[in-house]
């Protein structure tokens, strides 16, 4: 039963990055995705100072704030300080991040957090924090219910904003001339990312989200030219990343999300050697463009 | 020589552009007639681009405002539409011609909405009117750069908005594409749209648009073409520069060479 546990919990962690990871390759953002992750930090302390437990709630509402604020903060270097995009993500992300580090060390004594546990998360846990009622009835690993319902709201925000996420993806200036705003679309993604990135820490930490982030998304781009295959391809490379990491796990007796994100790496691997498309193995004879 | 008209389609007061505290556009005043084709001319850098964004409101204006139809822009966001620079999208994104031009339908459905069949038959009939109907299903990152740029039109076709504000269309295209797209942009007139046209060639600006805007940074001139494409006006649009390229532009008239390149 826990193997079944764990490997549910690593598939719907898989499941929502595989899916937000999409987006950020095409808009080329996939380094976001870490820097979110990473500066979710200081939310997490922030709020388990405020509540003093570790309930879900209040941390997803914290790191996602601290997600958004993230953005915001890229977006804000980038535009108006005019420092290159990808510096002024390393500027945010290590000094949020950093800030975190020192609220976990300075209130140590009260957070029940630690750096390991954050930034690596421990998957095999999952099944020993079980969420039992007050009439005694075990509903299974309580992690397994804040990924869960955090899955359900990603596929829901996929399937009901597709065509704006698309658009907006593929061409901001004509979404935003014809009257879709960019800038809702941009900021729902980043909170859809943090969300899934700090309902993810606790089972594959912060480090191995970033993996799940880019990894299947990328493998899905070498194996198809259609968004829609592209987004179904990528889910189930996640997934079937998470069930083979957990048994090559079991097998070498390491870290399974480790063994998880190996794996994702090895499926890009493979794509990039033998996609029918853009594979450097099997590459099929390609219609060139005739030049004009 | 800015000629203002009554009841224009678009009306642009005082409006002043800047990137980085540094000035592209200064003071453009200008009105636009409808059911026009109105080509925007000017040198490189003149702002011309940055004009037809602010028109639609896509940057951050400094001073001054737009109305088109006689009403703020935002409330008429469904009856505009827009041809990007063709550089300005990745092409090798995963999606088909026909993903692309369905897009066109993506502003009128609103949220939540799926494109039906009426939407995708406007978009295979875009395609048809752009003559690329066959291509449909093919993959954009294997299109040329003419082919491109009928998807473009094809999308903004699908949309059937009433005024079109095109970036370059004619940028990188052969001839078959290029007089393909003024027919299309004449059948549009006829119809009654108006559509503006970001537009560097000048041997062609006489012959494909009844009002020409001649910009450089500040509003030359605008008018109908005939009035507006003198000497003495487009001297003061591009400066000394011009006279190099009107000698060419004589020489190649007298010897019936073929006037555009590629």
């Amino acid at each position: 039963m826990n193997a079944f546990w764990i490997i549910l919990t690593g598939s719907l962690v898989a499941t929502c990055c595989s899916l937000l990871g999409c987006y950020l390759i095409l808009r080329r953002m996939a380094m976001v995705g870490d820097a979110i992750s990473h500066a979710v930090l200081p939310g997490i302390v922030i709020a388990f100072l405020f509540t003093g437990s570790r309930e879900s709630v209040p941390m997803l509402i914290g790191a996602g704030l601290l997600g958004v604020f993230t953005t915001f903060l890229i977006e804000f270097f980038h535009r108006y300080a005019r420092v290159q995009a990808d510096a002024s993500i390393g500027v945010t992300f290590t000094w949020l991040f950093a800030i975190g580090i020192i609220l976990i060390s300075v209130f140590a004594g009260q957070v029940d957090l630690d750096q390991d546990c954050v930034l690596y998360g421990e998957i095999a846990y999952v099944p020993l924090d079980l969420w039992i009622t007050e009439g005694g009835l075990s509903l299974g690993p309580r992690t397994l219910w804040t990924i869960g319902i955090v899955t359900v709201l990603i596929i829901l925000f996929i399937v009901l904003g597709y065509k704006e996420l698309f658009l907006t993806t593929f061409d901001p200036a004509y979404a935003a001339a014809i009257g879709i705003s960019t800038s809702v679309w941009y900021y729902s993604l980043m909170t859809a990312v943090s969300l899934t990135t700090v309902a993810s820490f606790e089972s594959v930490g912060a480090i191995l989200v970033v993996a799940l982030l880019v990894a299947p998304p990328a493998t899905a781009y070498l194996l198809t030219d259609n968004f829609k295959k592209m987004l179904l391809l990528s889910v189930m490379a996640g997934i079937l990343a998470s069930a083979a990491g957990y048994y090559l796990a079991v097998w070498i007796d390491g870290s399974i999300a480790g063994a998880i994100a190996t794996v994702t790496g090895i499926e890009f691997m493979l794509a990039f050697l033998f996609s029918p498309s853009r594979g450097i193995l099997l590459k099929r004879k390609q219609l060139k463009p005739t030049q004009h | 020589m800015i000629l203002q008209v009554e009841n224009p389609v678009v009306e642009v007061h005082d409006l002043t552009v800047s990137y980085d505290r540094k000035p592209v556009l200064w003071g453009i005043d200008l009105t636009l007639p409808a059911g026009a084709l109105v080509g925007v001319i000017g040198p490189n850098g003149a702002g011309k681009s940055t004009l037809i964004k602010a028109m639609m409101d896509l940057l951050p204006v400094g001073s001054g405002y737009v109305r088109i139809f006689d009403k703020p822009i935002d409330e008429v966001r469904t009856r505009i539409s827009y041809v990007p620079q063709r550089e300005s999208v990745d092409w090798d994104f995963p999606a088909s011609v026909f993903d692309v031009v369905l897009m066109g339908s993506y502003g009128k459905l609103g949220l939540f909405r799926r494109p039906r069949k009426a939407d995708k038959d406007a978009a295979m009939d875009a395609l048809q009117k752009v003559g690329m109907q066959s291509f449909a299903n093919r993959q954009i990152s294997q299109l040329s750069g003419g082919q491109q740029q009928r998807v473009f039109l094809a999308r903004a076709l699908a949309q059937n908005a009433d005024i079109y504000f095109m970036d370059e269309p004619f940028a990188g295209v052969d001839i078959a594409t290029e007089s393909a797209i003024i027919e299309l942009l004449r059948i549009m007139r006829e119809q009654g749209k108006t559509v503006i046209v970001v537009h560097h060639d000048l041997q062609s600006a006489t012959e494909y648009f009844d009002w020409v805007v001649l910009l450089n940074m500040r509003l030359v001139a605008s008018g109908p073409t005939e009035q507006v494409l003198t000497q003495d006006l487009l001297e003061q649009t591009y400066g000394g520069k011009l006279t190099v390229l009107t000698k060419v532009g004589e020489l190649l008239k007298k010897q019936e060479f073929p006037s555009r390149e590629s």
